[in-house]
């Protein structure tokens, strides 16, 4: 993956010219959310080629299957651009370690479970971004929030959003997940107050009711 | 000499009760440390009573907390998460050097487009003089963080060198630097006269000696410091804060902003995690107020995770050189202890050695504490008995292998007497759950050629717990049938939110649903800060007081509608009814739609009788040690522990059980790690300072006592022994005796590779 922040030397390379003068001149009111394509698109580019991009950018982001569009830094990380720049803030998602040894911070990316601190927001443009907030639908808990509630799988629950963001992926692909696989899945994820036992006999309980239910 | 019994029940209140009141003993957090006090309070016999247990419907059931759909779906609000219109993002820049005169420019930061201020926090008191590595010196407040971090990269601070120690052996050696005007070294003991144990220890047949090394281990709360301050000039100032007291906030945060205390209201909605480091507002709470006085805009500014582990407080660590003379037939009859606390530029909690046992012989404990340049300890989940518990507990495991003992009834023979039969039990049922009966090597270690080998061991903890007078509760019971409790308190993630909820609901014969609890806010009520377990001992009988008082209002509003005295009223689920006719009686709706549109209102204060104190745990560990790589995997943990009446079994075990996982954490893992050259903090993020995953933990099994006490809180309790029965199971498996925390790999091959020589 290229990296946008580092910088990139001119007179080295000329072919990405066009698309850097681009980035440079793009003005946030003046681009639009084209700009948010276009960094998406150099992003994602075959050409391992680095590529600056600098001031404000304006990118439409799906979240939670709504379209929204945030004007942030090309350095602002997933995770920041939902806590501080969306709208209402998406601030379920927590900020804990900021260099992924804690999971606080998992999302879920096309499905696949993500560090959002280790995820530019340029980065996340063109795919489907789900949040803790993005999980229950009409307000109806997933089968592993319930099981959360009713095993005490949170104390202080500052570690909760990032471990029902792990766990949840994981039963979305094996309901019928063990214990292992379980605690594999939330071994990114950290939690102070040592609720681990309750998490894990929620997960279990989740799955069952998944299985139960045929599905999710 | 002897030491006093564990208790002084013995010991006279300071004058006789004046009249309609009474003395009780209490317990009191001074920062997070439990002390007992007397208290005078009313003379309530009569009063509220805990019901039958087996007649509660909701109290120490099995309830899922109120607040756990908002915690599983994000919208449960933290500190972390306040957002307001206007808000700047504020960090802090901490001393990269562990003693210096420090000069800051602030410009280049305030050049920075999105940078609004930027101030010092090293003029006044300390004059630019910083003591300890890490000390927050300036802050940035920015539009964005990204921006209030780069204002602080853009800081230029000078340091002038003042010379530091930062780990006790610079700091204890001859000529080293001052880490302050005190002296590195501080003996806190009057006591020097070793003669009486000297001589019973001369007269012991077997002897027991080691020094035992305890690591400071850090809270690393995964919610770190954080504050929001809400003041855009004016006479009225909000402040968010993650806090284990509401009302440590509002006095310094005045103090700050230049308004009066009752002009400041702290709100504490959700926090997470404290452990005994979040109390008050610290010196990131004061560069917040400072900088929102300065800007008039709500300031946001939460610590870094690096700035959590450098600035924001430690369990201390220590060392224990500890002797014990043992008879023959396994009685302690000499114990000496020299206790040396690690506690940075504070003095560290107490170690109180020999903990729970030989107390009754000749007893010599001296205590000194040796200063660094590092960050203060402060309270941290039991303070200073985990560190007790691991140097004692395994003195304990080795004087009764040296005298060849069974290693429960070594502990049978040096438990006090008022607490020989509690702990006996416990330790009984711990091992029966454990499998101890049918373990094959019970007291000598597996020494057979098995490359892994099983191990169990036992430890115990006590605590107070006790509750104290300082909370005020209020029920509001609204026309439309709908009830609230309100408490300035806050909940940890102890469930506090729901007991309030389940004590009230119970009360009046309602269900969870119909009851409002609405904590964390400085205008509620008073409420005690939550330290050394005090909260639901305090709270509690203080919930109940309010919820009783409520009943007998309600009664008096609505006795003339049934045609009977209030004092013939009682409560059903859903309807209040005349207990001698019971065909009499009228739905809660109906009842509440007689009050005026104002509702009725009733206080409650803390009711003696209904807490209690003073606690009893044990646990045990089966691990297993692989010989050839030193890993050492726990098993299994159990614990089996006393604590009054629970108030929800739920909460309870999961606070129990994360003591046990905080303990095997501490045992396994945790281990500051400074450099003493450079004086650096070399792992202060939670890559290379690890705590348990979820991958660590074992199966577990939490169990409570009936014990018809009143409310005691038992959270420390929890905590206390588990890491000490993790390495007497290590010893038991294997045969090597880890005197040092973490117990890691190395140091077991190292003990193995002794053995072998040995």
């Amino acid at each position: 993956m290229s990296d946008p922040k580092r910088p990139h030397d001119d007179a080295s390379r000329g072919t990405s010219l066009s698309r850097r003068a681009f980035f440079r001149g793009a003005g946030v009111v003046a681009a639009g959310s084209l700009v948010g394509e276009a960094a998406h698109a150099a992003a994602h580019a075959s050409s391992l080629e680095p590529v600056r991009i600098e001031g404000s950018v304006e990118l439409e982001l799906e979240i939670n299957g709504a379209r929204q569009k945030v004007t942030v830094e090309p350095r602002t990380t997933l995770l920041n651009t939902l806590r501080n720049h969306c709208s209402p803030p998406l601030t379920g998602t927590k900020s804990v370690c900021e260099r992924g040894s804690c999971g606080a911070c998992t999302v879920h990316l096309d499905g696949k479970p993500v560090y959002s601190c280790m995820t530019l927001a340029v980065d996340a443009v063109g795919r489907k971004v789900t949040t803790i907030e993005g999980l229950a639908t009409q307000g109806e808990l997933t089968e592993l929030q319930s099981a959360f509630c009713a095993h005490d799988g949170s104390m202080c629950g500052f570690c909760t959003p990032g471990f029902v963001m792990s766990i949840s992926a994981c039963l979305e692909r094996n309901p019928a997940a063990s214990l292992e696989e379980i605690q594999r899945s939330c071994s990114g994820n950290l939690c102070r107050c040592g609720t681990y036992p309750q998490v894990f006999e929620a997960a279990l309980a989740a799955g069952r009711a998944m299985r139960a239910k045929g599905g999710k | 000499m002897a030491l006093d019994p564990l208790r002084l029940q013995d010991e006279k209140p300071p004058r006789a009760a004046a009249p309609g009141k009474k003395w009780v003993r209490v317990t009191k957090a001074v920062n997070g440390i439990d002390t007992e006090v007397w208290e005078e309070v009313a003379d309530d016999a009569g009063g509220p009573q805990w019901a039958p247990r087996e007649s509660m419907r909701l109290v120490s059931r099995e309830v899922p907390r109120v607040d756990g759909p908002e915690k599983v779906t994000g919208r449960a609000v933290f500190t972390h998460d306040v957002r307001l219109p206007g808000m700047v993002y504020a960090r802090v820049l901490r001393s990269r050097v562990p003693a210096a005169k420090v000069t800051l420019d602030l410009e280049p930061a305030r050049k920075i487009q999105g940078v609004l201020a930027a101030v010092s926090l090293v003029d006044g008191d300390i004059d630019g003089e910083v003591r300890w590595l890490g000390r927050p010196i300036a802050a940035v407040a920015a539009t964005t963080p990204e921006l209030a971090e780069d204002g602080v990269r853009a800081i230029v601070a000078k340091y002038a060198e003042l010379g530091f120690a930062v780990t006790e052996a610079r700091a204890a050696a001859d000529n080293a630097p001052k880490v302050n005007n005190r002296g590195n070294v501080i003996a806190l003991s009057k006591n020097t006269d070793t003669k009486e144990v000297d001589e019973a220890l001369a007269g012991s047949p077997v002897r027991v000696k080691g020094t035992w090394k305890i690591p400071v281990q850090h809270h690393a709360s995964l919610e770190s410091h954080g504050i929001v301050v809400d003041y855009r000039g004016g006479e009225e100032a909000t402040v968010y804060a993650s806090t284990q007291g509401t009302f440590t906030i509002p006095g310094d945060a005045a103090g700050r902003l230049g308004l009066k205390p009752n002009q400041v209201t702290a709100v504490v909605e959700h926090m997470g995690g404290g452990f005994g480091s979040k109390f008050g507002m610290g010196i990131e709470g004061e560069a917040a107020c400072l900088l929102a006085k300065e800007l008039q805009r709500p300031v946001h500014l939460l610590l870094d995770r690096a700035s959590e582990f450098h600035a924001a407080g430690n369990r201390s660590g220590g060392e224990h050189e500890l002797e014990a003379g043992v008879s023959p037939n396994g009685k302690i009859v000499a114990f000496k202890a020299r206790v040396t606390r690690h506690g940075g530029v504070g003095r560290g909690s107490g170690h109180p050695l020999p903990y729970i046992y030989a107390r009754d012989n000749a007893v010599f404990v001296e205590e000194r504490c040796i200063h660094t340049n590092m960050d203060s300890s402060r309270a941290m989940r039991g303070p200073g008995h985990p560190q007790a518990s691991f140097s004692m507990e395994g003195l304990m495991d080795e004087c009764a292998y040296a005298v060849g003992m069974d290693l429960l009834e070594f502990r049978r023979i040096n438990l006090p007497e008022n607490k020989r039969e509690l702990y006996m039990r416990q330790l009984e049922k711990c091992a029966e759950l454990i499998g101890w009966r049918a373990h094959p090597h019970k007291n000598r270690p597996d020494l057979s050629d098995a490359e892994a080998k099983v191990g169990i061991g036992f430890a115990i903890a006590r605590w107070g717990g006790g509750g104290n007078g300082q909370c005020k509760v209020e029920v509001r019971i609204a026309q439309d049938g709908s009830v609230e409790v309100l408490s300035g308190t806050q909940d940890l993630g102890t469930g506090t939110r729901t007991y309030c909820t389940t004590i009230v609901a119970e009360e009046l014969g309602l269900e969870l649903g119909q009851v409002r609890a609405r904590i964390g806010r400085s205008s509620f009520g008073a409420a005690n800060a939550s330290g050394g377990s005090t909260t639901s001992p305090s709270l509690a009988p203080s919930v109940k007081h309010a919820a009783h008082n409520a009943r007998l209002a309600l009664f008096e509003k609505v006795a003339p509608l049934l045609g009977a005295k209030a004092s013939e009223l009682e409560v059903r689920p859903g309807e209040i009814r005349v207990s001698a006719s019971p065909s009499r009686r009228i739905a809660w709706k109906d009842a509440c739609a007689s009050l005026g549109p104002n509702g009725l209102s009733a206080q409650g204060e803390w009711q003696a009788h209904l807490a209690s104190s003073d606690i009893g745990g044990a646990q045990a560990a089966k691990v297993r040690v692989d010989t050839l790589t030193g890993e050492v995997k726990v098993l299994e943990m159990v614990a089996v522990q006393d604590c009054g009446l629970v108030l929800n079994l739920l909460a309870a075990r999961s606070q129990l059980q994360g003591g046990m996982v905080q303990s095997l954490s501490y045992g396994l893992f945790e281990e500051r790690v400074v450099d003493p050259d450079l004086g650096l903090f070399l792992n202060a993020n939670f890559e290379d300072y690890k705590i348990a995953g979820a991958q660590d933990i074992p199966a577990m099994k939490a169990v409570f006592e009936d014990d018809p006490r009143g409310v005691i809180g038992m959270s420390e309790a929890a905590i206390i022994p588990g890491h000490s029965a993790i390495a007497n199971a290590i010893h038991n498996a294997c045969g090597v005796r880890l005197r040092e925390m973490p117990l890691t790999a190395d140091k077991i091959l190292m003990g193995l590779a002794a053995r072998k020589k040995g």
